[in-house]
């Protein structure tokens, strides 16, 4: 069963605001069945690092709210809130192209095409900018540029490396927009996309979130 | 006479704040020909290929005067994406020109944006990547196509509105001697397959002879010769600085044609060059 990114993009966002009116208990069940989900949709290095990532950062954020003396209990599970928040749009993420979220946050909630746009082209151009650092990096490193010293010696020193970095990208930036101009790029370029119709999955799922986006108006009545 | 798929008339152009980029353009390029637009860095090539595409002077500005005609209407006041409808363009930097993630969506995204139906989008996709050589290749992503495949892909997106006239802003420069061979086989057949007109910009000019029909010279901003190969190349050999950039081989032929005062054919490769050499001169030495 298939369920359409609108749906998925809804659900994300009703679980992020689920974490802070479900109990602790179950949260830390959605946790286990985000997990679940994830390493059933994708399981390779990536995600393992992704996860190990954010494990890292829960364990951070636990310490850093003991270090202000939250007691215990708080701190844990403001650490297992987040995790399972970010946690959720990584599921979205693995599950659903990038395009599809677009398109969904055009066609659905109005987004103007070009910031959804934007998040397309972004993930374009991440392996030609990783290109382009190695071979600035080559290219400095040949001009005497090393990363020895402090950190902040070391962060004022790969200055270097990121300017022509960026003035490579703003170059490229003019040809990319001309393109898009001789392409026509518009308003038209999602409307004429094929459309994500709702299927049966999808009110399933949208009937799920409601009942438990709606869970602390009818727990009383059972 | 055959009809104009582009035609200067009177035109000047100058960036803004800047001097003038073209001076006195008048010309036109024949339907159906394969025109080599020739000459030194910074003669105003890329800016002559932009006006055909009506970018300049509706995206950059700047001052103008005189008239392009695309097909015999104005591109004055139309919309650089109509005008793409009728002539692509390749720009030199083929890798920033690809915006989509995946090849097939590359091809789709100008089709999308002019309201083609669904299931023309991808049957015309489908055709294009063929045409290209990339078939069946519409799920992959940019990172899974070599330099050579996305510069094909890119031209797959310029062909699928089906233009008449295609302009492409040195397509090779960063390729490799066979890679611009191939490329050049490859458009040469598109261009015969579909009766277009094709507009290249070459440094190396071995790379296209044995297609090239029309040629432009173009220096500081201005039209040194324009018309059929054979007519333009003996200009362009008469000026010393324009002399070199002229194929290899037709070099030879107009130095041997002034030295000796004869007349040779128009050679496209070297078989022919040589058989001509063993007839008029009998053996040639080796």
């Amino acid at each position: 069963m298939r369920v359409t990114a609108f749906t998925q993009l809804i659900t994300v966002l009703a679980v992020t605001a689920l974490v802070f009116i479900l109990p602790v208990q179950l949260v830390s069940f959605v946790l286990v069945v985000e997990l679940v989900l994830l390493l059933y949709i994708r399981h390779d290095r990536m995600t393992m690092a992704a996860i190990g990532a954010l494990a890292v950062f829960t364990g951070m954020m636990i310490l850093l709210q003991l270090l202000f003396r939250s007691p215990l209990e708080t701190a844990l599970a403001g650490g297992l809130r987040m995790l399972v928040m970010t946690m959720a749009f990584l599921c979205l993420l693995a599950a659903t192209k990038i395009q599809d979220i677009a398109q969904a946050l055009v066609e659905r909630f109005r987004l103007p095409c070009e910031y959804a746009f934007m998040l397309t082209t972004a993930l374009r151009f991440v392996p030609d900018f990783l290109a382009d650092s190695a071979v600035t990096l080559d290219a400095q490193s040949c001009r005497g540029y090393s990363n020895r010293g402090n950190v902040f010696k070391r962060m004022y020193s790969y200055l270097v490396v990121i300017k022509p970095l960026v003035m490579r990208a703003v170059a490229k930036s003019d040809t990319l927009a001309l393109s898009m101009e001789l392409k026509g790029f518009g308003a038209n370029t999602y409307k004429n996309m094929k459309k994500q119709e709702l299927g049966t999955g999808d009110y399933l799922m949208l009937t799920i979130v409601f009942l438990l986006s709606t869970y602390k108006f009818w727990v009383k009545y059972i | 006479m055959k009809n104009k798929a582009v035609e200067f008339k009177n035109f000047y152009y100058a960036y803004n704040g800047d001097e003038l980029a073209l001076k006195n353009i008048n010309f036109g390029i024949r339907e159906g020909s394969f025109t080599v637009l020739l000459g030194p860095s910074g003669a105003g090539k890329t800016t002559l290929c932009k006006a055909m595409a009506g970018i300049i002077p509706y995206y950059y500005g700047g001052r103008y005067a005189g008239s392009v005609e695309v097909l015999g209407e104005d591109t004055k006041g139309r919309r650089v994406s109509d005008i793409a409808m009728k002539l692509g363009l390749m720009l030199e930097d083929y890798e920033s020109q690809l915006v989509s993630l995946t090849a097939g969506e590359e091809v789709s995204f100008s089709l999308l944006n002019h309201g083609f139906p669904p299931e023309e989008v991808a049957e015309r996709t489908r055709k294009a990547l063929e045409d290209v050589g990339l078939p069946g290749r519409e799920n992959y992503q940019m990172d899974e196509l070599s330099g050579g495949q996305r510069q094909r892909l890119l031209l797959a997106s310029v062909l699928a509105v089906r233009p008449r006239v295609i302009v492409l802003d040195e397509p090779v420069s960063a390729m490799d001697p066979e890679g611009a061979v191939s490329l050049y086989k490859l458009l040469y057949k598109l261009y015969q397959k579909y009766g277009m007109t094709v507009v290249v910009v070459e440094h190396n000019l071995d790379f296209v002879l044995p297609y090239i029909t029309d040629m432009i010279v173009l220096q500081d901003g201005q039209i040194k010769a324009a018309g059929c190969f054979e007519e333009a190349a003996e200009k362009a050999y008469a000026d010393r600085e324009l002399r070199h950039l002229l194929p290899a081989l037709w070099q030879v032929r107009l130095e041997l044609e002034q030295r000796e005062g004869i007349r040779l054919g128009s050679w496209r490769n070297i078989g022919e060059a040589i058989s001509e050499l063993k007839e008029k001169f009998g053996r040639v030495g080796l």
